[in-house]
């Protein structure tokens, strides 16, 4: 079999929800001495950047993102033994988790398979977390990002707490919000870095933070966009205007 | 607050059911657990207990003469009072704690409720009886009802329960009709009580699964819901909460008469489905209830009002959810004052530029 056969065999399983297949294509990676980090990379996140799109265009709503997910994992979990035991990827650190009084973690947990699949490095304090739990686990693991969610108008407050305790205890950490009640105006105001509507969005929040983009990152991402072509339409093409 | 309104919140509402002369559309925030501040009661003092939540929602009325009294604490409670295991902080909402059925054995435990005795639901009852009491001569009393699909998922645990939806639509479909018969069971009870029951089913929001999969698994069973308030001769309200463009035909055609809705245009809506149905919303609870000050909120209900009041099947001027249970009186007292102002019939904006 050749490897661009089984790289996408990995890619549609992922697409396709298809847990079994994406094991199956894995088996077949090793079986090939195909390199299981570039199958990960070139097979498995690749239809996983598919599914983030078919979820911005409508397509794929989220009981298909979770399954998609579920895919991938499978085919990582078939390949984990054979990557090499030390990465050397310099990956930018995430703690994310729901703030506390909430325990609602669905979109939480979408954000985090899209930013893990952007090649973030992950770590998931859960639901119903304690404010200091964020602060601290930033600090320990000095994260690049911290990113608090909440579906709840209750909650909501403890983000501004969380990004003034973070202030306060001298951590660098930007943070980045969601969530059902929170909108770019709200994010603004508790001093957040970044703000996502979804999970596809986050993506862009996250590398764009992470990246020499001077514009206010506050915005939405298609805003973040247009002004992005704005800026660079003014700057490459004025007659454009 | 003087409301200055001529005539009962209860007179206006059979006024416009009737089709007749009328004074104002109705003005209908979502007071829910927020009626808790109305007697200074802890969020769950408020939810476990018939009589304080009666007495509570008895004072914010003679507070607000807000046009519709709701009862209610959280979605789940339905499926709470059919096995769902649930926490209650002190101060806010009760959140599922351990879904009833972890494993297809649990459904054997699976069955209709008995609304007299299981869960919550008996608060529910003597909240509504209270309530019909005290207040029912001047404004209809309306608890509510998670639906089927938000109880089912409420009963499984929604992350699990919602990939069902293509890893096993048989268990969906089993729950979804245990949910339905407990629904309809909880309606009779509740008009039994003197109450006018509404249902809401967020979990089906478009911001959630798609319109294959609503119609598939959350259409057909709130037709039935919507039959069988019908059949008491009551409207039916549904409300979704969240982003509805994608499914609010769809929500239309269940037979709810009026859609409360949240994160879409109320333009979009009308052109959508105002033909159809009766359409309530839409000012955001968190920008502009919880976070806003009472200039905004004005400018949000007139907005609403400038959007919607000319609809075709009607309008009732709302929040979009839930009223945040730490949203100023100042603000309540605005949303309210500037409702009744624009929504005054005939609907003349200019007037106030």
């Amino acid at each position: 079999m050749e490897k661009s056969d089984i790289l996408y065999r990995l890619a549609q399983s992922v697409i396709d929800m298809d847990a079994t297949r994406a094991a199956e294509a894995a088996a077949a990676v090793i079986q090939h001495n195909v390199d299981p980090y570039e199958a990960i990379i070139e097979g498995l996140a690749k239809g996983m950047d598919k599914v983030n799109e078919l979820f911005e265009n409508e397509e794929y709503f989220v009981p298909e993102i979770l399954l998609c997910a579920d895919a991938m994992y499978a085919g990582i979990e078939a390949l984990r033994p054979y990557l090499p035991k030390e990465t050397t990827w310099n990956k930018k650190k995430i703690v994310i988790g729901v703030v506390k009084g909430d325990t609602h973690d669905i979109g939480k947990n979408l954000v985090k398979i899209m930013l893990d699949n952007a090649g973030f490095e992950m770590h998931d304090l859960g639901r119903n977390v304690p404010h200091a739990k964020f602060v601290d686990t930033a600090g320990e693991l000095k994260a690049d990002l911290v990113c608090l969610s909440t579906l709840m108008t209750t909650t909501m407050d403890g983000m501004q707490v969380i990004i003034e305790d973070l202030k306060k205890a001298g951590i660098a950490s930007r943070v980045m919000v969601g969530g059902g009640p929170i909108s770019p105006g709200f994010a603004k105001n508790i001093g957040a870095d970044g703000y996502a509507k979804n999970a596809a969005e986050a993506v862009k929040v996250a590398k764009s933070l992470f990246q020499e983009i001077h514009v206010p990152l506050i915005l939405k991402t298609s805003e973040l966009v247009s002004v992005r072509r704005k800026r660079e339409g003014v700057r490459c093409s004025p007659e454009m205007k | 607050m003087q409301s200055g309104d001529e005539i009962t919140p209860k007179e206006r509402m059979l006024a416009i059911l009737q089709g007749k002369e009328v004074d104002r559309l109705l003005v209908s925030p979502l007071i829910l657990n927020f009626a808790s501040r109305s007697l200074n009661l802890a969020v769950r003092d408020f939810c476990t207990n018939g009589e304080n939540m009666g007495n509570a929602n008895i004072a914010c009325f003679k507070k607000y003469r807000h046009d519709i009294v709701y009862l209610f604490s959280t979605t789940s409670t339905l499926a709470e009072a059919m096995g769902t295991k649930m926490y209650f902080p002190e101060d806010d909402a009760p959140q599922v704690e351990t879904p009833l059925i972890q494993t297809r054995e649990d459904l054997k435990k699976l069955k209709p409720v008995n609304p007299e005795k299981d869960g919550r639901l008996p608060v529910y009852l003597e909240a509504v009886r209270r309530c019909v009491d005290a207040i029912g001569n001047e404004v209809f009393i309306v608890p509510v009802i998670g639906a089927p699909f938000t109880t089912s998922a409420a009963l499984r645990g929604t992350e699990i329960f919602i990939k069902e939806l293509y890893t096993d639509p048989e268990l969906v479909h089993t729950l979804m009709k245990v949910a339905t018969q407990s629904v309809k069971n909880l309606i009779d009870a509740y008009v039994k009580a003197g109450g006018v029951p509404v249902t809401v089913e967020p979990v089906a929001t478009g911001s959630m699964i798609s319109e294959r999969h609503f119609r598939e698994f959350v259409l057909p069973y709130l037709k039935e819901v919507y039959a069988h308030i019908h059949s008491h001769n009551l409207p039916g309200v549904l409300h979704i909460c969240g982003k509805t463009k994608r499914v609010i035909q769809c929500m239309a055609e269940s037979g709810a008469d009026i859609l409360s809705i949240d994160n879409i245009d109320l333009l979009e809506a009308k052109e959508l489905v105002g033909g159809k149905v009766c359409l309530m919303g839409n000012v955001s609870p968190a920008d502009g209830m919880l976070k806003g000050n009472p200039e905004i909120i004005n400018d949000m209900v007139k907005v609403c009002v400038a959007k919607a009041a000319d609809n075709p099947k009607g309008f009732i001027v709302a929040t979009g959810c839930e009223v945040p249970i730490h949203t100023p009186h100042e603000n309540m007292v605005a949303f309210l004052d500037a409702g009744r102002k624009y929504a005054r019939l005939p609907i003349n904006l200019n007037h106030y530029d």
